[in-house]
């Protein structure tokens, strides 16, 4: 459920731009700065400053709510998004920030209502659709969820903003679904939209064990432990490749990916 | 003769047609009024989430199977202080009623508890009771004549270890580890809890039970029969206590064929654990090696109840998994292949029919005699996220009928009025309590009435049950595999077991169902430690008695 790098793609790629002079403008776009400087305390106290001189400043109350967020302060970002949207009920991002933050608190039903909001109001925004395919998912409709996930392409693709995750999250819903070729086809063109991500060859390696086909799922698989950049930690890959090895008949290749395994559980042992 | 041809072809398909599997619950009209107490009061303690064990046995070996039930206890003292706390002890009386006789047979019991596992552990041809819980474990000896008698301390099951202290025992089973006739009992605890040092989550107006990950886990136990009424803590030696985990539900089956039976722990967020027997006293912990610990995707579930038997008729033990909403339920083909197992869920269409689903105990029983184990769960999510899930947290059960080895469909809907009344199901033991060849499920529900639901399935398939009686093996059986030879050629097998699902215990019967075969050629027993028996010319739709030669 947890979703680290689209999530930072997605709030990265949808920031509103405070077009109009107002008398919080100028602490606002200083803290939009240090934002994007990951100067967060600093951040915090030129947004508060914003918000003091202009209390419905929306893109400063959108900008205060990812800060929260950020810290993990939820219910601060939520308050924030619902001043943002009592000022402006039409911001689409305020919308989609808090249909976010209630899918990031597993809240599927506020968050279905608040990102459907979001899409309706801006239809070509991928990580809109993206976010309200993922809720549905969660809430098991699957069909719907598949629907937006193409959409999101679609746009991202439009836009020339094509992103590994957004295909990657479709390209599992349809392993879900046993639709390993449709599968395979989404992790390969995410392979080629960011060759340095491990993600796509991960993904095509669990294709590849699931079509019985363990040498190929061999292949991603190392080919995935050999890019250090992506969102799969190396203990999800070592297993896979204990499972491709062994249905290979190679068990001292499978030994050796057991023994990583084991190796970073015990450094990494959860509580 | 079209007509003739069309009428043939009409009845071939009338008799292969699949009987829908129906339950009716009847659990006031039995007499069973049972209530499940978990003193929650708003100060979200983990331990209320948890209890449910039930115990399907026969304790007074009438043939008719009784139950026990696990109770929970007030929070913080942890002591039972009243009645309604009590653990209780239902005989079946063998008219499709029960009567509570708790207070007679001495089996109320201490503290908050959690699980049950049943099993003549002193070979005396007598159901004993083990009580798994978060402060008190008890060894309940059958004396005969209705009674019994708390031997925990002489025994040395109090559970006590010297490094953990009394941990959070929340499963465990019995078997026999080491092929010599006693059996050893396994015991799964949880997590490190302690009421005063509850964590808190969630903020003030909407706090919730909190994650796993807010308690550090906790190691499994081993206690071996010392044949004489006693056990040693085996659990360092044995390769068990090296293993820190969260234990939920437990089972065993000799997964590997080499005549000792391994042991499946189901953990809670973080891996599962397979420990293989070696047979030389100590297990070695191969989920990761077996393809068992994780989801095919490298990730832990909230695994809760367990099975480990074999669904797709190849003689090999396999395994599925209950877990949380959005995990999917794991389901696992024992490839019979150096030891390795294939995540099947996917490919049984188990997985897309169970994210939406948090499973508690399950079992894989044939339903409706059709020759192939269906898949039961009782189902509940948890009281405090309703909100999150915009579901309520009562929900119906679920059972999945298997389509000849390759799939599991979800038949729910059609299994009668009674089995869509939604409830917090939690605990789930299986047996044929009206002895009329169909496999019933008793389920508890969290802070609730007990319900048990009566297979009514219709239809004309046959079935077979085998009750085995050990000599030179433990008294029940336990472990032994028995394999059905019909005369088409099918082969089918089971093995004794009492440990089904999470918390809970279920009859130790090999049940089969035959499908339209009216016939069993030979039933082969292999006892534990190697020895085959084959018994011929054996009636169906009967339960047999099969005694170990000496």
């Amino acid at each position: 459920m947890r979703w680290g790098s689209a999530c930072a793609i997605a709030l990265a790629c949808c920031m509103l731009a405070a077009a109009q002079t107002s008398p919080g403008l100028a602490a606002y776009d200083r803290a939009d700065r240090m934002f994007h400087e990951h100067r967060f305390q600093e951040a915090m106290d030129a947004v508060d400053e914003a918000l003091k001189l202009e209390p419905n400043l929306v893109p400063a109350l959108t900008l205060r709510a990812r800060l929260a967020m950020a810290a993990n302060r939820y219910d601060a970002a939520r308050q924030s998004l619902e001043r943002a949207i009592a000022a402006d009920p039409k911001s689409w991002y305020a919308r989609f920030l808090y249909g976010f933050q209630f899918y990031q608190q597993n809240e599927m039903p506020a968050a279905i209502e608040a990102l459907q909001k979001a899409h309706e109001l801006k239809p070509r925004d991928p990580p809109s659709a993206l976010y309200l395919g993922l809720a549905y998912e969660a809430v098991g409709r699957t069909v719907d969820a598949l629907g937006l996930y193409r959409r999101a392409i679609e746009l991202e693709e439009a836009a020339g903003t094509l992103h590994v995750e957004t295909l990657l999250t479709a390209g599992r819903l349809y392993l879900v679904l046993g639709r390993f070729d449709d599968a395979a086809a989404l992790a390969e063109r995410a392979a080629k939209a960011d060759p340095a991500s491990r993600d796509p060859h991960f993904e095509l390696a669990r294709v590849w064990l699931k079509k019985a086909a363990p040498a190929k799922a061999i292949a991603e698989g190392e080919a995935a432990l050999r890019l250090q950049h992506g969102d799969t930690p190396d203990r999800q890959i070592h297993y896979l490749l204990v499972q491709a090895y062994r249905a290979a008949d190679e068990d001292e290749q499978a030994q050796r990916h057991a023994d990583a395994f084991r190796k970073l559980e015990g450094r990494n042992r959860p509580n | 003769m079209k007509l003739i041809v069309a009428g043939v072809l009409l009845m071939g398909l009338a008799s292969t047609a699949p009987s829908q599997i129906r339950f009716e619950e009847i659990a006031k009209k039995a007499g069973l009024h049972f209530q499940l107490h978990n003193s929650a009061a708003g100060e979200f303690h983990q331990i209320e989430l948890m209890p449910g064990g039930v115990a399907a046995l026969d304790f007074d070996n009438d043939g008719c199977i009784d139950l026990y039930f696990t109770n929970g206890a007030s929070i913080p003292s942890l002591r039972k202080m009243g009645p309604e706390f009590y653990n209780r002890l239902y005989r079946n009386r063998c008219d499709g009623t029960f009567e509570d006789v708790t207070e007679r047979a001495g089996v109320g019991g201490e503290g908050y508890s959690m699980a049950v596992a049943a099993a003549d552990f002193d070979n005396d041809g007598r159901v004993d009771i083990f009580v798994a819980g978060v402060n008190r474990n008890i060894l309940y000896r059958n004396l005969g004549g209705g009674r019994f008698a708390d031997v925990t301390a002489q025994a040395g099951l109090t559970g006590v270890d010297p490094q953990h202290g009394k941990m959070w025992s929340i499963s465990a089973g019995w078997f026999d580890f080491d092929n010599d006739g006693w059996l050893d009992l396994f015991v799964s605890n949880y997590v490190a809890w302690d009421p005063k040092a509850e964590p808190r989550c969630g903020n003030a107006d909407t706090r919730f039970y909190c994650h796993p990950n807010a308690y550090q886990g906790v190691p499994n136990q081993l206690f071996r029969n010392n044949h004489d009424g006693t056990f040693t803590d085996v659990s360092r030696q044995a390769g068990i206590a090296a293993h820190i985990g969260k234990g939920m539900g437990v089972a065993f089956a000799d997964y590997d064929g080499d005549g000792f039976e391994d042991v499946f722990v189901a953990n809670d967020s973080v891996r599962s654990f397979l420990f293989r027997n070696r047979g030389n006293g100590a297990f070695d912990e191969v989920g990761v090696e077996s393809g068992v610990a994780l989801r095919e995707d490298g990730k832990p579930i909230a695994g809760m109840g367990v099975d480990f038997r074999d669904f797709d008729n190849d003689g090999r033990p396999d395994l599925v998994v209950s877990g949380m909403v959005n995990d999917g339920f794991l389901l696992f083909r024992n490839l019979g292949k150096h030891g390795l197992f294939e995540d099947f869920a996917q490919r049984s269409g188990l997985l897309l029919a169970t994210r939406p689903l948090t499973g508690w105990s399950l079992g894989m029983f044939d339903f409706d005699n059709d020759g192939w184990r269906d898949l039961f769960c009782a189902v509940s999510h948890f009281p405090s996220f309703e909100a999150y899930l915009g579901k309520p947290a009562a929900q119906p059960n679920r059972v999945f009928r298997n389509v000849t080895g390759g799939r599991f469909e979800d038949v729910s809907l059609a299994a009668g009025p009674d089995f869509q009344l939604p409830a917090l199901y939690h605990g789930a033991a299986f047996a044929d309590f009206d002895n009329d060849g169909r496999v019933d499920v008793v389920v508890t529900t969290l802070d609730g009435p007990v319900k048990l639901f009566r297979n009514i399935t219709a239809g004309t398939n046959h079935w077979l049950a085998v009750r085995l009686h050990g000599t030179r093996s433990n008294r029940q059986g336990l472990g032994a595999v028995v394999e059905l030879m019909l005369p088409d050629g099918r082969r089918l097998t089971g093995h004794a077991t009492t440990s089904v699902g999470y918390a809970s215990s279920s009859e130790p019967l090999v049940r089969f169902g035959l499908g339209t075969s009216r016939a069993v050629d030979r039933i082969v027993v292999h006892w534990p430690g190697g020895r085959t028996q084959e018994v011929r010319d054996v009636p169906v739709d009967k339960v047999v008695d099969i005694e170990e030669r000496p």
